[in-house]
């Protein structure tokens, strides 16, 4: 494996912070947060072909996690808040793809979306789960990480966000690449066949689901100290949305797709949002409708092949 | 009694304009395979052409069903037509493109008709109470339950009864055979997205008398039409019947004893039924 790029891309992301001002930090910060939270969606769809409508159910979990916690019970150690924010939205995962995965095909995203759509209902009604007089939970700040002479700021978070970022790509390149990601593969290019060689498909799905909730919990946990506030519709579909438009806008199935369309999807939505504000959604929901139509492989998959072009004519950047 | 009788008639009601919602979508799904994710947002926009033509321009409520019904139809035929069927065969792609619109009508209807929702509306000729004895009970809810028959009444008629039901069920067996026969199996698929899209639009405008218009609606009446496919089963008019009654007067006696959690008594219900019958309540086997 060529790892030059990868290289090169982690060192770019490593100093990036040094020359830009803190409102350029922050949208690189939001960026590798949902690059992480489009990478876990991979897992179920663009790995697995489980098309799942209600990925931010565990995204938003993780953050209530974190919000809750500074709400009732005013933690912020950031060594306490972590293990919860990753096994609550874990434990929903293993709960949630116990109903999910009673059905298949286009009926299990059905039931994802209704399972996503209850908890955003649920996080809008019940009391304990907003901040007075209003909804969602506002007033987090960022984690303390308990180190004596040391105060987070937002550089500082960028540099945690990215640790997280980089340990999670890791973590999810070799399960990909392991015999338990060919075997999703198998399963998403024919279930049946899987099952006539002895898999037991139903487990390795189930594990693929409870995993990326897991990943995607993190996101969720790192996405509401980058925010300050959560609200019932980072659980809902509107969010459950975003993973789904990168994964595919950059490529399904590839690893590093979802983190090109993530890149793309988060400065496109920064410069929409200042000049045209009242119309983002019409022209994300466009921009959706042309990538089904015209480029469904995702533009990840078409920079790759410029790239390789680019390589042809004037040799390997490896040497 | 009287408690009961009402809010029975409440759910009934309620439960008929769900079944509207879930009887369009179900009959594509089961039909042609697509699972049409802006079959909320077609709803929305019969809607609102509904309350521009009964309200805003003062035209009887059955011109705004009308035309409300038919300029959503034509909606869905646009999308079919112009997009839908050069996806046949993919069902991913097919359901996300669906999504992409949820986004593009929510954003032009909020474009047109602006972000205040609208009150319900409703016939000058409803607009009052239906007296037997010393009950009472408002006329427009109880043409939501006539209408809601009617209609359920036509679709079986269609699915089971016509050509155009005979063709579309040969159609989703045997594709090839049915199209050697020579049927314009294409033609067949167009009549019936039209059909789904202006059913959705006309309970838009039915549903309206309860629930008012607003843009948030292409989701929100998804959501209930997949809780309530899921309930019923999938692709039979009898189970999207079944499914939205159920929940209708479930909800309705849930907002009346413990009105806090009323809201989730459907995903309750749901969540119920996948455990003991992942098929739904009169569904097919998936």
């Amino acid at each position: 494996m060529n790892v030059v790029p990868y290289v090169i891309g982690i060192l770019i992301l490593l100093i990036v912070p040094l020359f830009l001002s803190t409102y350029w930090i922050g949208l690189v910060t939001r960026f590798l947060i949902f690059a992480l939270f489009a990478m876990s969606y991979n897992i179920v769809f663009g790995y697995t072909g489980l098309l799942s409508l209600g990925h931010a159910a565990f995204f938003g979990t993780g953050g209530y996690v974190i919000a809750l916690l500074h709400l009732h019970y005013n933690v912020n150690l950031f060594w306490i808040s972590l293990p919860l924010g990753v096994l609550v939205p874990t434990f929903t995962a293993a709960l949630f793809g116990l109903i999910a995965l009673r059905v298949s095909g286009i009926y299990f995203l059905l039931v994802t979306f209704a399972l996503g759509e209850m908890l955003y209902s649920l996080a809008w009604n019940v009391k304990w789960l907003n901040s007075r007089g209003m909804q969602g939970i506002t007033g987090i700040t960022l984690p303390d990480l308990a180190i004596p002479g040391f105060t987070m700021d937002r550089t500082w978070y960028y540099y945690l966000v990215w640790i997280f970022f980089i340990t999670s790509c890791i973590l999810l390149n070799r399960l990909v690449r392991s015999p338990f990601g060919t075997a999703l593969v198998g399963i998403r290019e024919d279930e049946s066949r899987m099952k006539a060689v002895g898999y037991n498909t139903w487990l390795y799905k189930y594990l693929a689901f409870v995993i990326s909730g897991a990943f995607a919990g993190i996101a969720g946990m790192l996405f509401s100290y980058y925010n300050y506030f959560v609200s019932p519709k980072h659980l809902g579909i509107s969010t459950s949305f975003l993973p789904m438009v990168m994964a595919i806008m950059g490529g399904l199935g590839t690893f590093l797709g979802p983190v090109i369309g993530a890149l793309v999807f988060i400065f496109v939505e920064n410069f929409a949002s200042i000049f045209f504000p009242q119309r983002w959604p019409l022209m994300l929901g466009g921009l959706f409708v042309v990538i089904i139509m015209f480029a469904r492989e995702g533009i990840g998959v078409y920079l790759w092949r410029i790239l390789k072009k680019v390589e042809r004519r004037f040799g390997s950047i490896k040497s | 009694m009287r408690w009961f009788i009402i809010n029975m008639l409440n759910g009934v009601s309620y439960g008929m304009v769900l079944f509207l919602i879930a009887s369009g979508m179900s009959i594509v799904l089961g039909a042609m395979g697509i699972t049409n994710l802006a079959h909320g947002a077609i709803y929305m926009v019969g809607a609102y052409v509904g309350w521009t033509i009964a309200v805003k321009w003062g035209a009887t409520f059955g011109l705004g069903l009308l035309v409300g019904g038919l300029s959503a139809g034509l909606v869905g035929l646009v999308i079919e037509r112009g997009l839908l069927r050069h996806l046949y065969k993919q069902p991913n792609e097919q359901v996300l493109l669906t999504f992409g619109f949820v986004y593009i009508l929510s954003n032009l209807c909020l474009w047109v008709w602006g972000g205040y929702s609208k009150a319900p509306f409703t016939a000058g000729f409803l607009d009052s109470s239906f007296e037997m004895f010393d009950f009472a009970y408002p006329k427009a809810r109880l043409s939501i339950i006539l209408i809601g028959l009617l209609l359920g009444a036509g679709l079986w008629w269609l699915q089971d009864k016509t050509r155009l039901g005979a063709i579309v069920r040969a159609g989703m067996d045997d594709k090839e055979t049915t199209m050697g026969l020579g049927i314009n199996l294409e033609k067949a698929f167009a009549v019936l997205f039209f059909i789904s899209s202006a059913i959705a639009g006309a309970s838009g405008v039915i549903g309206a008398q309860l629930m008012g218009v607003d843009t948030e609606l292409g989701m929100s009446v998804l959501l209930l039409g997949l809780i309530v496919i899921i309930v019923g089963g999938v692709g039979s008019i009898q189970g999207a019947l079944l499914g939205g009654i159920l929940i209708g007067v479930l909800d309705a006696f849930g907002r009346a004893v413990f009105p806090q959690f009323a809201m989730f008594i459907m995903y309750v219900t749901m969540i119920v039924v996948l455990i003991f019958r992942p098929t739904g309540l009169l569904g097919r086997k998936i």
